[in-house]
């Protein structure tokens, strides 16, 4: 065999006394400098593929800076949406719709997602068919984090908004439901006070959606006091009342009212309809998966020598969790849980299913069961639009968003970190 | 092999003058003709520094069996010898490390080719989750242009060599995962053999069997040593003792003694080889 | 208390029957509209539910649907499989801790992007630079931009998933094909790679059901035409971005529109479910097991 490797194999010398069969074939080939080659090929190739990756990241984030920056101003944070004026539009609303979303979101699907991992990582069955079932949650758990968003958008279509239509259907003007509590049902009636001053009546019966005053009843003022409605007729020729005060708590017979309802903050209705609150339940529905996996993997990561020590100071199964797993394991689930709100923050396909696509409301939610605008579906509805107005306002919308999703994140990096050190 | 030493003796007269404390009483006959020459060996994991200006001769178609107490630098002795430190981003190394005439350690020699040369066992049996032909057959088809029949003519006779052979020739084609640990340990072997080299670097190559495969291993090195060179890193007295020809003995990355096995373990030169084979430390 | 924790993990299952009872129930709805057929509804080549003033004359083939879906995933799936597993390869085997302290937390900055961000990336950027370099050959919304966009989102799913198999790799296996004198590339791709077969390809089929299943990005970049055809330079209305399309129109509840909103969404959820159901039973079932 030649001395030096890197020259060219001598072919007249096989080590055929070892008997090596691949002997005489071997000292005819040297392809060790093309291997090499294509593996330095490759090691470029892989290089140049995850180089990539920064550069497009780079690319969407300059194309949208660039496009957004100019409107990234107090009016659009502040301002709501206008169909007629493009210039003036902002996304208030829709900051304030994410975050109650996300408030729902996260309130219940927290709970649950660390319920369920808690199970699953802590009690682990030992009978067969018990472990069969766990078995069979796992891989149910790992098949939910793979559907699509917008099939549990459906999910909380039928679920929170119809309820399957098991409470009846919510139709504008016709039917609200089954209310549970959080709102008054009243009639609406113009009294003598004049200026749009109205009084209103208590609703008996809520199918009969219009009243008409003929005699005295009992009415409840703007500030909620009980009174007795008085009624003057003009064709009785008596004179119309003088005092302002009387004439506040007097009607003209035959003055017809509207229905009109009162809500409290708490308004609750089955089903849900178009709601926030059911937007945000859908969302927890999208983000349990995720919310229980991390959770699992936190408390897989605490070392098991921990719960050792507390089941042999005695501690019971509840206990060791309780006070030894669950503190051990919160940063991580935690980092998780942040992780998973951001994900929530940033969907729009369950929540454009659920409230729809309409994005002309100019306030925050004012009860559970209202309305709401969220951040990427007013991005959504702005960069569906042909306006170069608004297709910057959607560039300037994304910044915002992208400015949020950032906050948490970093976030999620602190709590890691400090998981570190602790 | 016949022809392969004829080919090197001119060379290796120059090394064999160059170490003349190999003579020993065993093989007083013959003057074992250096294959590994290692002169003034430093090596580093960053800071750290593994071994100290490290001397030492290894001789050719010998089993040479270094010892020593966890973290005396005799496996990363053995990892520079096929450059295998080359994949840890740390490690690092200054002095002489000669096969024959090749300088292992100079930044032009093609590891690729000296890896063929040199072939590795490794503490654990480390078969690739392949069949168990086709870890035999993966590194000669790296290499080499094999046709079928050739391949399979090689990939028995590395079986046979690895003494594996009867056990496998009947599931050539099974997962070699499936083999047990001995089994896959010569395998392992087989595979290493399969592209031909002339050294053979053995890091522990029995710490994770059971004493019967342990045996069988031991019987197998024994045997392979007629052809190749091996260099083992070993735990086990008793298996240096048992099998090597040679034993160096490593302490806190330096050589402390080497020579024939038996003079190392019967009559060491040092107080503190004395008290390892002994096993009052390690 | 454990009996409220099992409560809340057998909710999940509640989760899925829900799911599987709804889209059951509101097809059937679907399929009883004397208007379609399920033949119909498998076999046709025409899509017009929201195009067709008349119920009469709709016509409810998903196929034009699947097309648009599988033209989108597919030029998806081209961009990120095998960008998603050299990236992994790279991440695993070659890149130093500096490379990787830049590399990683790009990718999961990408994973976390609203994908409605996106589909706006895909207007503002692929799609004007494909007219660009194509000379106008495509329309202003096509299945290839889209596709991209769909691409950048996966890649980091499969990329991240496909590092975690490449890890899984034992060490020792590397050093055996190393010790048998392979290159890097050989070492990666013919040890490692094969090593981690199994939790590449549920990586694989991972994405690929994330892909069918995106929303925004088609919703926004795709278009809304309905078309059977295999030309990624025209517009193509997914079955994702037809629901969305729907939900916009704002449909009464009870119409058969309405009703095709749940036939189609069944399709999507039977593909990507058992895509999922089969990545994960591949992980389980052939995950290689390193003693």
């Amino acid at each position: 065999m030649a001395t030096d490797i890197n020259a060219p194999v001598d072919n007249s010398d096989p080590p055929a006394a070892s008997g090596y069969p691949g002997g005489g074939y071997a000292v005819s080939t040297d392809n060790s400098s093309r291997r090499k080659l294509y593996s330095r090929l490759f090691y470029l190739l892989c290089v140049l593929i995850s180089g990539l990756s920064v550069v497009v990241l780079g690319v969407l984030l300059v194309s949208i800076g660039w496009q957004g920056h100019s409107r990234l101003t107090w009016d659009l944070l502040q301002n709501s949406h206008s169909e007629l004026n493009p210039e003036s539009s902002g996304m208030w609303p829709s900051i304030i719709g994410s975050v109650f979303i996300c408030g729902i979101c996260a309130a219940s699907a927290l709970p649950l997602g660390i319920g369920t991992a808690i199970f699953l990582e802590e009690f682990k069955p030992a009978s067969k068919p018990l472990r069969m079932l766990h078995s069979f949650i796992q891989l149910n758990i790992s098949n939910l984090a793979g559907v699509p968003s917008i099939v549990y958008g459906l999910l909380g279509l039928s679920l929170f908004v119809f309820m399957f239509n098991v409470f009846g259907r919510i139709q504008v003007n016709e039917s609200s439901g089954t209310e549970l509590f959080g709102v008054s049902h009243y009639y609406q009636v113009l009294s003598l006070a004049g200026g749009g001053h109205t009084v209103l009546i208590p609703q008996e019966d809520e199918s009969q959606k219009t009243i008409k005053i003929d005699e005295p009843t009992q009415a409840v003022s703007r500030d909620g006091e009980t009174f007795e409605l008085a009624i003057w007729d003009p064709a009785s020729g008596q004179p119309k009342p003088s005092d302002p005060e009387v004439r506040k708590r007097t009607v003209r017979k035959g003055q017809g009212g509207g229905a009109y309802s009162e809500t409290e903050w708490y308004y609750l209705r089955l089903p849900f309809g178009k709601s926030f609150l059911a937007a945000g339940l859908t969302l927890s529905l999208v983000i349990l998966p995720i919310v229980i996996i991390a959770s699992q993997e936190a408390l897989r990561g605490v070392a098991p020598s921990l719960r050792e020590a507390s089941f042999g100071l005695g501690s019971t199964k509840w206990q060791t969790v309780r006070h030894v797993s669950l503190p051990a394991a919160m940063p991580g689930i935690m980092t998780g849980a942040i992780l998973a709100m951001g994900r929530a923050i940033g969907e729009a396909a369950p929540i454009l299913v659920v409230l729809g696509a309409a994005v002309a409301k100019n306030s925050g939610p004012q009860n559970l069961m209202d309305n709401v605008v969220t951040m990427p579906v007013l991005i959504f509805n702005w960069a569906g639009r042909q306006q170069a107005a608004y297709q910057e306002l959607a560039a300037a919308a994304i910044i915002v968003l992208l400015a949020v999703l950032l906050l948490m994140n970093s976030a999620a990096i602190y709590l890691r970190q400090k998981m570190r050190v602790g | 092999m016949k022809a392969l030493n004829a080919n090197i003796s001119t060379m290796s007269e120059v090394s064999r003058s160059a170490t003349p404390q190999s003579d020993s009483p065993a093989q007083a006959e013959v003057t074992p003709e250096v294959c590994i020459r290692i002169a003034n060996f430093n090596a580093w994991y960053g800071s750290f520094q593994a071994i100290h200006n490290l001397s030492l001769d290894v001789p050719r178609n010998q089993v040479t069996a270094f010892i020593g107490p966890s973290g005396c630098g005799k496996s990363t002795l053995l990892r520079w010898i096929n450059r295998m430190n080359d994949i840890v981003p740390s490690a690092n190394s200054r002095g002489t490390l000669m096969i024959d005439e090749l300088d292992v350690l100079a930044q032009t020699t093609d590891v690729v080719n000296l890896r063929r040369r040199v072939g590795m066992v490794f503490q654990k049996p480390n078969p690739f989750p392949k069949s168990i032909y086709d870890n035999v057959a993966f590194g000669p088809k790296l290499h080499l242009y094999l046709s079928r029949a050739e391949l399979d003519e090689l990939v028995e006779w590395s079986l046979r060599k690895a003494a594996v052979w009867d056990e496998v020739k009947d599931r050539l084609h099974a997962p070699a995962l499936g083999l047990s640990g001995g089994q896959q340990q010569r395998l392992c072997i087989a595979r290493a053999i399969a592209v031909g080299p002339e050294v053979l670097l053995m890091d522990e190559p029995c710490s994770a069997l059971d004493p019967a495969s342990t045996l069988a291993i031991e019987d197998l090195i024994y045997e392979l040593r007629e052809q190749y060179t091996i260099v083992m890193v070993t735990h086990n007295m008793q298996q240096a003792s048992r099998c090597s020809d040679r034993t160096a003995f490593f302490f806190e990355g330096k050589l402390v003694e080497s020579g024939p096995t038996q003079d190392v373990f019967t009559k060491p030169q040092e107080k503190r080889t004395d008290d390892y084979v002994r096993g009052r430390f390690g | 208390m454990v009996a409220l924790l099992a409560l809340c993990a057998l909710m999940t299952i509640g989760i899925t029957v829900g799911i599987i009872v709804m889209l059951i129930g509101e097809s059937w709805n679907f399929i009883q509209s004397k208007y379609v057929s399920l033949s119909g509804f498998l076999t046709g080549t025409e899509w017009t539910a929201l195009q067709s003033k008349d119920i009469e004359k709709a016509e409810f083939g998903i196929w034009p649907l699947l097309s648009g879906t599988l033209r989108v995933t597919v030029i998806a799936m081209c961009i990120a499989l095998p960008c998603g597993l050299i990236t992994a390869i790279f991440l695993s085997e070659f890149a130093s801790s500096r490379v990787r302290a830049i590399l990683k937390p790009t990718l999961e900055v990408i994973a976390g992007i609203p994908t409605v961000v996106l589909g706006y990336f895909a207007v503002l950027v692929v799609s004007p630079s494909l007219q660009f370099f194509s000379g106008g050959g495509f329309d202003t919304f096509n299945a290839t931009s889209a596709g991209i966009a769909v691409g950048i989102l996966c890649l980091p799913m499969v990329s991240s998933l496909s590092e975690d198999a490449l890890h899984a790799v034992p060490r020792a296996l590397r050093e055996g094909a190393y010790g048998l004198g392979c290159t890097p590339f050989e070492t990666a791709v013919k040890v490692v790679v094969p090593g981690a077969l199994s939790g590449i390809i549920s990586a694989f089929l991972l994405a690929f059901s994330r892909a069918i299943g995106e929303t925004m990005v088609v919703a926004l970049a795709a278009g809304t035409r309905a078309t059977f055809t295999a030309d990624p330079r025209e517009q193509s209305q997914t079955m994702t971005g037809f629901i969305v399309e729907m939900i916009k129109s704002e449909n009464e509840y009870g119409t058969v529109q309405y009703f095709s909103l749940y036939a189609v969404a069944m399709t999507l959820f039977v593909i990507t479910f058992g895509m999922t159901l089969v990545g994960q039973l591949i992980r389980r079932r052939y995950q290689e097991v390193y003693s």
